[in-house]
């Protein structure tokens, strides 16, 4: 397999992740609050709060192990570490092997991991509460998204995320096949669910017994708390980047610098309009009942397991 | 039109399809419940259309147009009527768990496609992945009647069942005899009529419902 992105290519596609990653965030809340006809707070607010975090002295429990304090900087590195497998200006395999979409899965999943042992670690009950729905749901969203890769992975012949989306090139709408559009179906499910967001959590609020993520961060403070809201950040449009990647994924071959631009272009483009759905689907749905999660992530398992049918049989 | 694009295009309605089904399936509320199934019979007769295109089988656009104007409009529009008389929100009451009716829906599914793929010669003849989307889509709609209590979700159900007929019948013969398929519409709206009616009627005079109907003493 050849190369075709370099490291200096994939270095700087990370850096642009996690660079626009509260943009994305401002985005949606902007959207959000002008649908309920406010004004919302600025696009760069998500900036303004993480350089207010990490300008603040650090405060923990006393209950807290030495293990505590590294749990927001392993967590930033795990989420990134996945963002770098992300193809994002351009399709088609990294010059130096990275890892492929199971590898992306699988920090996310450490990166959970790692948020909900830090929130047990405080002992604190709405971190341990919070921690408790986390890895409720967790188990039920992770094998779908992996039902979903593999029912692109079937057709592709391999998991790695760039040679996913070189295979499918830049006719993708013609070429979709009948799979993809109840793979895609599925993933549309679970994006709320996978970026914590309203029908399965509420990113707003961590005062509510209702509470997943942002209830495993309360016991963060200062830079630690600025490096997990980061790292939630980037979580975020890493997935959108996923699915981006595995469905319609911007092929444009050449080198110069106009492909990288027109690349960045479509890729920004390609995220604006997942976030405007993510924001439509929070304003337009209540939060569910936790025991009604389970049906809610249901209808994405049948969804990506008919699509794998359809793959195999 | 070649064969193989309107091969894909009936593959990628049938997927739609499917997932209008799943919704149907899953909906917690009627009225979710009622927009799937109108979604899915304009699917149909979008589905109607194309192989109207392909074939140039004239009856098929005629039937394509009953589809949309009928099931698509106007029996969700009856069924949304009838439940707003009824003044009920959410009256899904399943007699088996969402969850076991999802899981189920899953098998049916899958065996369908098991089952297709064994027919070799017969499954060749057919428009791409209708045969089997079609069985799980009459399959599932007899499931969602089962599972239900109430008589309105079971009319969704039967909809839904008949959609899955039309469609494999419409890929299966490339258009069956114009007098058949309307014989068939005429049917679908006499039950629904007959469904609406009898609901209404039972609800306003005894305020019973269909399962309390297995609690009558002769």
């Amino acid at each position: 397999m050849i190369g075709e992105r370099s490291l200096v290519l994939v270095l700087l596609e990370l850096a642009l992740l996690v660079l626009l990653g509260p943009l994305v965030t401002g985005t949606i809340q902007k959207l959000k609050a002008r649908l309920q006809s406010r004004q919302g707070a600025g696009l760069l607010q998500p900036y303004r709060d993480l350089a207010k975090l990490f300008r603040k002295g650090t405060v923990q429990a006393d209950t807290t192990s030495g293990f505590f304090r590294s749990i927001p900087v392993l967590v930033l590195a795990a989420t990134m570490a996945a963002g770098a497998l992300v193809p994002v200006i351009r399709a088609g395999p990294p010059a130096v092997p990275l890892g492929d979409a199971l590898m992306l899965l699988g920090l996310l999943a450490l990166a959970r991991f790692l948020t909900s042992v830090g929130a047990l670690d405080a002992g604190g009950a709405f971190g341990g509460m919070g921690a408790s729905r986390e890895m409720t749901i967790a188990p039920l969203v992770e094998p779908v998204l992996m039902m979903v890769v593999f029912s692109a992975a079937v057709v592709a012949g391999t998991t790695e995320l760039g040679a996913l989306a070189a295979h499918r090139g830049t006719s993708w709408i013609l070429g979709w096949h009948a799979a993809d559009f109840l793979g895609f179906a599925a993933m549309l499910v679970l994006l709320p669910a996978e970026t914590g967001r309203i029908p399965v959590d509420n990113p707003d609020t961590h005062l509510e017994l209702t509470m997943l993520h942002e209830g495993m961060l309360l016991e963060h403070s200062g830079p630690g708390l600025g490096c997990m809201v980061l790292a939630s950040h980037t979580r975020q449009i890493v997935t959108l980047g996923l699915v981006s990647a595995l469905f319609f994924p911007a092929a444009v071959a050449g080198a110069g610098a106009v492909s990288l631009l027109l690349g960045a272009g479509a890729f920004a483009v390609k995220i604006l309009v997942l976030a405007v759905y993510l924001a439509l689907v929070e304003s337009s749905y209540a939060k569910l009942r936790l025991f009604r999660v389970p049906l809610y992530l249901g209808i994405g398992f049948v969804c990506a397991l008919t699509a794998l049918a359809l793959r195999i049989l | 039109m070649s064969a193989e694009t309107v091969q894909t295009v009936i593959d990628n309605l049938g997927a739609l399809l499917l997932f209008t089904m799943i919704l149907i399936v899953a909906a917690g509320q009627i009225y979710r419940a009622i927009y799937a199934v109108a979604a899915q019979s304009f699917l149909i007769a979008v589905a109607g259309g194309v192989l109207a295109t392909a074939t140039g089988n004239v009856d098929l656009w005629v039937i394509a147009g009953i589809t949309l104007t009928v099931k698509a409009i106007v029996l969700p529009w009856v069924l949304h009527w009838v439940v707003r008389r009824m003044n009920v929100r959410r009256e899904i009451e399943p007699v088996i768990p969402d969850a076991a009716t999802l899981a189920l829906a899953v098998v049916v599914v899958v065996l369908s496609f098991h089952l297709s793929a064994s027919l070799g010669p017969v499954r060749q003849a057919i428009t791409g992945n209708a045969l089997p989307v079609g069985i799980s889509l009459t399959l599932s709609g007899v499931l969602v009647m089962a599972t239900r209590k109430t008589a309105l979700t079971q009319m969704v159900g039967l909809f839904a069942s008949e959609n899955g007929i039309f469609f494999t019948a419409m890929a299966v013969t490339q258009g069956m005899p114009l007098i058949i398929e309307i014989g068939v519409i005429l049917d679908v709206i006499l039950a629904a009529l007959v469904m609406a009616i009898m609901v209404l009627r039972v609800r306003s005079t005894v305020d019973a419902d269909i399962a309390d109907l297995e609690e009558l003493r002769g």
